[in-house]
Parts: C-alpha cells; structure tokens; sequence
C-alpha cells in the first residue's frame, strides 16, 4: 500500500468511528470539516511514529506517587 | 490627580507615587473602573466590572498605606484577570464560553487570592475566547462577548485567547492583567496590541482555580506595560501551591536590577523568519541590530523533530479529555464560532499510542532545547509571524497548522518561559513583537533581555492615540 492509500485508509477508519459517535448531529458540511480535521490529526501521528525512540524514552510528564500526608 | 497622570502609566512608576501617598489607590480605582466601562464595550474588552470588589479593595489600601503598612509595588494597583480565572463574592466565572456566562464559584483562583495579599485591585473580569480556543476556533469573534478588538485598529483583532487582557492593557483600561497561555494566548495578544506578555516556566504559577484546558501545557502569566512591570506582577503571583501539584517550590524574586553594563548571549533559530510577514522581518532584523549593542547574536539549531505535531497531539488530547462532557453532550453547539460547534469531535481519533508517543518526544524536545539555550540567554525571535488579523478574517494558528510556529511548539511542549515586547509596527498600523525564550526557570534572564531592549527603544511608550 502507498503512503497516501495507507494514510487515506487509516483516515477512513478513524472517521468511521467518529462518524458513528457524533454523526447524527452534524450535517454534511461539518461531517467533512470533521475528516479534514482527522486528516491533520492522523498525519501528526505519523510525523511522531516516524520518530525512532529507545525503551528509555519515558514520557515527559511523569506520574508521582501519592501519599496525603507527604 | 488626573487620569493623564496615571493612564498609560507603568506599574512601577504608579507604585511610586502610591507609596509615597501622593496617589489615592481609590482615586486610582475610580479612574480606571471608569475608563472600563466607558471604553471596555468599544474593545469587546470586558465581561464584569468589579467594582464593588475594587472600592473595598482600595479602601483598604489607602487605609493600610496610611497607616503605614505598605505590602509592595502592586498595593493599591488595579488590575484585571482573564475570566477563566474563579472569583468569589458573586461576581461570575464565564470562560468566555455562552454556556458558562452565568456560572459562579465560592472562591478564588491562588493567583486572585495572591494578588489580594500583595494588596492588587481586582477591577475587571476581562475578556476571552470561549474556552481558551480549545474548541479549534478559526475566527476572532468566539466569545459570547464578541471579537476582541485591537486598539491600534478597530477593524483589527486583539488576539486571543487572552484578547481582553491584551486590548484593556493595551487601551489604559487597566495597568496590568492576568492571561494564560496554552499555547500562544499570551504571547499573541502581547504582540498583537503592542504591549508585553511574560508567559512563565511551566510549574511557577499555580492554575488552581483556573479553567484547565490542557494540564500539562497550561500557564498563567501576566500582561502589561513593560517587561518590567510583567516581573512585578510575577514576583506576587509565582510560587508552589499545595492545591496544583504541577507547581515546584522553587523560590522566585523579582530581580529588576542587573549588573550595570550585563552582556547578553542571544541565539537565533535558523529560518525561523520563515514564512513572517515582510514587516515583521524587518522589524525583527531591526531588533538584532539593537540587540548587538547589549550581546552577542549566533545562529543555532535545533535537531529535526515533528515540534508543532508533538505539542499539538498533546493539545487536543488534553482539551478533548478536559471537555468530554460538553463535547460528548453536544454542548458545544451553544459556542459562538459555528467551527467550534463540531471541530473537537475529530479528537476522537487521537490514539492513546500517539498521545503517549508525543508525551515521549517532549522529553526528547525539552532536553534539546534546554541544550542549546545551555549556552545562551535567550532564544529571540519575532513574536509573531504576522499583524493582528482583521476581524472579519480567518486567524491563523500553529495549533491547526495554518501557520509556523515552531519556537510556540517548543516552548510550550517544554513549558519554558518567554516575553514578548514591542519591535514596530506592519501592516494597516498593528504592532509586531519580539520575543525572548529561555531555559526554564530563568525568567529574570530573559526579563533582563527584554528589559535591556525596552530601555534602547521606545515602542512601549506609544499608544493607541484613540484610546
């Protein structure tokens, strides 16, 4: 699958979902300003997975204990 | 004393007189609650005026300082707080947002509370875009109080999302205010009305009490005159607070006086004049000629990484996740933009594992950030790429991708502090701005820097001849 038909095809599948949630409230229009949106959404997430990262890179904001009384 | 011995005025030279008795802080109160409220509605500036609140609150100052007790440089000074910040006594809480504009909290945010202490008079609550933007807004009239207006031109935007912070700053409405910033809301409308913003280190003002839009990126940061007054205010609202526990107790003074004769070592990021508006080149280009003759000025880089897709992934994750119930209920269609009626809902499909690996990145981004500004004062760079919009116009944003910001991306997905001040004018009269970033922490370095520029320039000393 090329670049753009596995962008397109991952696309399609998250706006199904969101199509599914919210579709009933939108009209066309808005159902397509919703799939650019998740265009832009789905090629941000694949400038990241293109990053190379190491078992080591933990998130940047890390979870703390709790504890009350400390 | 007049209004024309006060307006336009910085808070360190109202300061002055107020401690010295020969400004009455209620004399002080009356006048700026007057030029709120005759001038506010022409601005789309205010949401309540506090008046009841400001009276009490500079009674008592005036009667404190008489008295003796004199608490520092913002006793007796008004000021007014972006309305996302929670205030007891009645007065309303909105968020800019239509289906919030009745809605009314029994106390108040730590930084209206520390405010109170260091004797501040609380005036207004001042104007934004619903939400905080969060909701992918793409025009300036998004608030159930309309488009904020500039006062350098009234077809023009003020900015946002802190649009009245920055118009009634920028107009003498109030001699400072409190913004936020999750990415860009301080900084531009600093730029955008021609004033300075300080955006702080992540972590150094506490957000208890503020409307959370994204956890992990919001900040709270004062707007004013001059960098100068901005370290006044965040010397009185910075500090650790059991009641947000992303704040750090790390100490923070003020410190308004360097070393006479301090040089500073400036970087540039290449190409980050990219895609700026021809004006705001020049302006900026004009800003480091001015900056040579304090510092040094390098070109440096930053190694390649996706910044703006980092923290924009970060961004609407959050917001979607801080705003479920009015997405998932369908209340976002009382909003005022129509984009904003139905933009969130692509959030949707933000997947945990890409939410994670942005949060993973940042790490990554804050290390390399904070290696190179290891060698520098500060990162500078134009405030802004382009002029205010005009209102009838579309705002372009980083956040959506219509527009470049990568030192925004970084320094918010890093959460380092930043101060934009006043380099000139572009386009139709409106301002540009200069903005300094540094490592985190290091808000009196950057302050320094900025404070340096101000004093070799005077685009903080011009005004709108209108307002």
């Amino acid at each position: 699958m090329s670049e753009p038909e596995a962008l397109r095809a991952e696309v399609d599948t998250l706006f199904a979902l969101v199509r599914e949630r919210y579709g009933s409230r939108l009209n066309a229009d808005e159902l397509e300003a919703v799939r650019e949106g998740i265009v832009g959404i789905v090629q941000a997430a694949r400038a990241l997975r293109a990053v190379r990262l190491t078992n080591a890179d933990e998130p940047g904001q890390p979870f703390a204990a709790y504890r009350a009384d400390s | 004393m007049t209004a024309a011995d006060v307006v336009f005025t910085p808070v360190r030279r109202l300061a002055e007189g107020v401690r010295a008795r020969r400004i009455s802080p209620v004399a002080l109160a009356e006048t700026f609650l007057d030029r709120l409220e005759r001038l506010g509605p022409r601005y789309n500036a205010v949401v309540t005026i506090t008046r009841a609140r400001a009276l009490e609150q500079a009674r008592r100052a005036e009667a404190e300082i008489a008295a003796g007790r004199y608490r520092g440089p913002l006793h007796g000074i008004p000021y007014g707080a972006k309305d996302l910040l929670a205030t007891s006594g009645g007065i309303p809480t909105t968020w800019g947002a239509a289906p919030f504009k009745d809605r009314v909290f029994d106390f108040d945010a730590t930084a209206i509370r520390k405010l109170e202490d260091a004797g501040a008079v609380l005036c207004a609550k001042l104007a934004m875009v619903e939400l905080a933007g969060g909701m992918g807004y793409r025009q300036p009239n998004a608030a159930f109080t309309g488009p904020g207006v500039n006062p350098w031109n009234l077809e023009a935007w003020s900015g946002g999302s802190s649009s009245g912070s920055g118009s009634a700053v920028c107009a003498g409405l109030v001699p400072f205010a409190i913004g936020s910033e999750t990415w860009g809301s301080i900084l531009s409308p600093a730029g955008n009305c021609g004033i300075a913003g300080l955006r702080p280190t992540y972590g150094r003002v506490s957000r208890h009490g503020a409307m959370a839009l994204c956890w992990t990126l919001d900040k709270l940061g004062p707007l004013a005159l001059t960098a100068d007054d901005c370290g006044l205010v965040l010397d009185a609202i910075a500090g650790p607070d059991p009641a947000d526990p992303t704040t750090v107790d790390r100490a923070f003074r003020y410190e308004s006086a360097a070393p006479p004769g301090r040089r500073f070592r400036f970087g540039v990021l290449r190409d980050v004049t990219d895609g700026c508006e021809d004006a705001v080149r020049e302006n900026f280009e004009r800003s480091l000629e001015v900056l040579k003759g304090v510092g040094t000025v390098e070109e440096v880089a930053l190694p390649d990484l996706p910044y703006d897709d980092i923290t924009r992934t970060i961004l609407f994750a959050e917001a979607a996740s801080a705003f479920e119930d009015l997405i998932e209920s369908g209340g976002i269609a009382e909003l005022t933009a129509p984009e904003d009626h139905y933009t969130a809902y692509a959030r949707d499909a933000i997947l945990a594992k890409d939410y994670l690996k942005a949060l993973r990145l940042r790490g990554v981004m804050a290390r390399e950030a904070d290696r190179v500004l290891a060698r520098l004062d500060a990162l500078v760079a134009p405030g802004r790429s382009m002029v205010a919009a005009m209102l009838g116009g579309e705002v372009r944003s980083a956040i959506r991708g219509t527009a470049r910001d990568v030192m925004g991306a970084v320094g918010n997905g890093a959460g380092l502090p930043a101060v934009a001040v006043p380099n000139g004018f572009g386009a139709r009269g409106l301002p540009t701005s200069l903005q300094f970033m540094g490592r985190a922490w290091e808000e009196n370095t950057i302050l320094a820097a900025a404070r340096a520029y101000q004093s070799a320039t005077d685009w903080h000393q011009r005004h709108p001849p209108k307002a």
